[in-house]
């Protein structure tokens, strides 16, 4: 088994004059749990589209477990797993057939398959609603049907793209169980989301995406670092030498003069406190106000896009 | 073939968990052929075309025994052979006078003509000439022409259609002179020479009575020959309307006589004529109606995003496309032979003299339309396309067709161009089959050999288009 399950190498993509990819190049290693984070329109559908072979990238190119993959080439089709951002269900078959159409399109042995429905439907929590059509379920069931036909022929592959929207808060913590579920169980998951919370709370290695470009891939502590927490702190200004004093201070990134005193700004929270404490105490000075901006993944896209991830 | 079954079977479902499917290709058909052939199903009989029906009851007894060497046969056969000889006009013979009664009492005949027992006894009196010359004779006509219950025939009318009424009747008078005034002329013509005529001669032409008998006979026939001689044209002996004004006798066209039949029974009229057009042509219209139910399966699945699971499953666009093509192929199969059913077991449809031959027109024609719905669904992208343009198109192309409404009223220029529509194919096949009592089973063969041939020219359509869209 090849330790890359999916390598893509300068993919680009246009619809028009809109350049949808920009040559996109990541890869992704089996049992990982991938992010792919970036607003609308990004490019994350289209990307896992190709991955999909659902579309043909313009340039570039997709090795699946080591082999270039091409759409006719059913045998790689069956690494795959995906879950739509549309809804991906009959809603006129109940949630079992619909698991077990899928299933049994896979080819799979037909008591097999019925263990699995019933597993799936367990795991994804309409064992109850089994025999009931999927039209008549709430946006989160039909999610987690959805999930559950994606991942019916086990696929070593499962691309799941923005697997929560339009659902309950108890339907997105019950996918995310699932998720991590499938995903302890050896399944590489390649999980994309416009919600920084969630890839957040999900992913080991995340891409940012904006724009159709890649701009940056790493794990998520590496990425944090980009753009550490920072504590914000409002101090009276008794005097320029306290200023001064202040801005030498070892972890301090600035100290800005406002009319209503100091603001000091820095990155090094924990060792900043006591030494700020210190010359707070020796100049008699209180603190006004102190804000803690945390380190996330929305400032780290701020900072490396200019813009807020929900523009 | 496990995956094409699979998609088989849960299409196959979704068809029979959808009610569009049986309202448009099995409910709406037999209450359009229940409506119209109740209401205006009369209008489809093949039979009736553009002629003048004359309805007759036949009871006359024949000629008396007396009659003589003319005629060689009854009257009313000459009436009948005039009728029939007569373009654009169909005899219809109805066997009871009882028949025609309840056909005028109900409407369904605005007049039906009953030739009396006696009638051929009371023409064969018809006569210009009274006593002695003629025994009991007869004077027919009068102002308006003949005198009909004179001559033993009775004129049933409805009196809510009194324009067809006076119509038939016209026409009924003008046959009966045709027959009456040559026989009439043909006496009395023969008369000229007799010695009962030369008798009733002398109180005209004085000091006649003085010539010998054979002189008179002479002066008889020269007056025979001088009269035919002035009037060449004629011929006053003929004693038919074709010898007296010396043309051609018209053909006798026994297609246009034919036996009253019975327009079905009950309020829906089973058994009608009009079901033999109008059964065969929903079945046909309707089953073009797949293209709608192939269409919303198609569409469904582009909606409900499930057409991108199947595209990322491991199997062949050929397994894809022939797993929803087998399900409608099965559903237009079942529509095709239940529609023919319920044409046999509701409205009394004969199956005709073949009717093992109707297997492979619905076939034929199941595929036919699976090939047009395929098309369809290959160009169509939503379920509002497919619910517009494809019921524009079924719609246009029945109408075209013949399906709608029968081709024999179409002009000759239209019924050439329903061949480019499969639907007029396949109902070439059924009017063979359903109408002809003796089927031309190659017309049957060349329709389902060119219902084979569009199928295959729009599966490769639909084919085509989806690898473009691809």
């Amino acid at each position: 088994m090849n330790r890359t399950i999916l390598e893509i190498d300068s993919i680009r993509k246009r619809y028009g004059a809109t350049h949808a990819l920009n040559g996109v190049t990541l890869s992704v290693e089996s049992g990982e749990l991938f992010g792919l984070l970036g607003p609308n329109g990004a490019g994350k559908t289209t990307l896992l589209s190709i991955i999909a072979g659902l579309l043909n990238a313009d340039t570039g190119s997709v090795l699946l477990d080591g082999q270039p993959f091409r759409a006719q080439n059913r045998e790689l089709r069956r690494l795959i797993g995906i879950g739509t951002q549309d809804l991906a269900i009959y809603p006129d078959l109940t949630a079992r057939e619909n698991i077990l159409f899928f299933g049994d399109l896979y080819g799979l042995n037909r008591q097999v398959l019925s263990t699995r429905a019933d597993e799936l439907l367990t795991a994804v929590g309409l064992q109850d609603r089994a025999n009931h059509r999927a039209g008549t379920f709430s946006g989160g069931m039909k999610r987690r049907l959805n999930l559950a036909v994606a991942v019916v022929h086990s696929p070593r592959l499962l691309l799941l793209d923005e697997p929560t929207t339009g659902v309950d808060p108890q339907s997105r913590q019950l996918i995310f169980t699932i998720v991590k579920s499938l995903n302890s169980s050896g399944m590489t998951v390649v999980y994309t989301s416009h919600y920084m919370e969630e890839v957040q709370a999900l992913c080991t290695r995340i891409a940012i995406v904006d724009r159709g470009s890649v701009i940056a891939c790493d794990t998520l502590p590496e990425l944090l670092r980009l753009r550490p927490s920072r504590l914000k702190i409002k101090l009276e200004s008794p005097n320029e030498r306290f200023e001064k004093r202040l801005g030498a201070l070892d972890g301090v990134q600035s100290v800005t003069a406002v009319p209503e005193g100091l603001i000091v700004e820095s990155d090094a929270i924990g060792p900043i406190l006591p030494r700020l404490a210190e010359a707070c105490l020796e100049e008699n000075v209180t603190p006004r106000a102190i804000e803690l901006n945390e380190s996330t993944l929305e400032r780290v896209f701020l900072h490396l896009t200019g813009h807020a991830l929900r523009d | 073939m496990r995956a094409i079954v699979t998609l088989a079977v849960k299409d196959t479902r979704l068809i029979l968990r959808d009610p569009r499917a049986a309202v448009i290709l099995l409910l709406m058909p037999i209450l359009l052929v229940l409506v119209i052939g109740v209401t205006v199903g009369g209008a489809f009989d093949p039979n009736k075309k553009e002629q003048l029906r004359i309805s007759v009851v036949n009871l006359d007894a024949g000629l008396p025994p007396d009659a003589g060497d003319f005629p060689d046969r009854a009257w009313s056969q000459f009436l009948l052979d005039d009728f029939a000889g007569t373009a654009d006009i169909k005899v219809e013979l109805i066997a009871t006078r009882e028949d025609a009664q309840n056909l005028v009492r109900s409407g369904e005949r605005a007049v039906v003509i009953i030739l009396e027992p006696e009638f051929s006894a009371l023409i064969h009196r018809c006569s210009f000439v009274g006593e002695p010359l003629k025994k009991n004779p007869i004077n027919p006509l009068y102002r308006d022409g003949m005198r009909t219950q004179t001559v033993g025939v009775t004129v049933l009318r409805d009196p809510t259609q009194e324009v067809a009424a006076a119509v038939v009747e016209q026409v009924v008078q003008v046959a009966l002179m045709r027959v009456v005034i040559p026989w009439m002329i043909g006496q009395a013509f023969e008369m000229i020479g007799t010695p009962a005529f030369m008798d009733k001669m002398k109180k005209y032409v004085a000091g006649i009575e003085l010539l010998p008998p054979s002189l008179l006979k002479s002066i008889g026939d020269a007056m025979q020959k001088g009269i035919s001689g002035f009037f060449v044209d004629y011929d006053f002996q003929g004693k038919t309307w074709a010898k007296l004004t010396k043309s051609e006798p018209p053909p006798v066209k026994d297609s246009n006589r034919t036996a009253y039949q019975s327009d079905g029974t009950g309020t829906i009229r089973r058994g009608a004529v009009r079901y033999q057009t109008l059964v065969p042509g929903y079945t046909v219209t309707f089953a073009f109606f797949l293209v709608l139910v192939m269409g919303w399966l198609f569409a469904s699945e582009r909606r409900h995003g499930t057409l991108v699971r199947l595209q990322i499953a491991p199997i062949a666009r050929w397994q894809l496309l022939l797993g929803k093509l087998l399900p409608c192929l099965g559903v237009s199969l079942v529509q095709g032979f239940a529609l023919l059913g319920v044409g046999y077991l509701l409205f009394g449809l004969p199956l005709g003299a073949r009717p093992e031959w109707l297997i492979p027109v619905v076939a034929c024609t199941s595929l036919a339309a699976v090939g047009l719905a395929m098309m369809v669904a290959s160009v169509a992208k939503t379920e509002q396309q497919v619910s517009v343009y494809g019921t524009l198109l079924v719609i246009l192309l029945a109408g075209m067709s013949g399906s709608l409404m029968p081709r024999y009223l179409m002009p000759e220029e239209m019924r050439a161009i329903t061949r480019i529509t499969p639907h007029a194919w396949s109902l070439d096949a059924y009017a063979q089959l359903l109408t002809n009592p003796d089927p031309q089973i190659g017309i049957v063969t060349t329709a389902c050999l060119a219902l084979l041939g569009f199928s295959a020219v729009f599966l490769s359509i639909a084919w085509w288009r989806l690898s473009v869209s691809n």
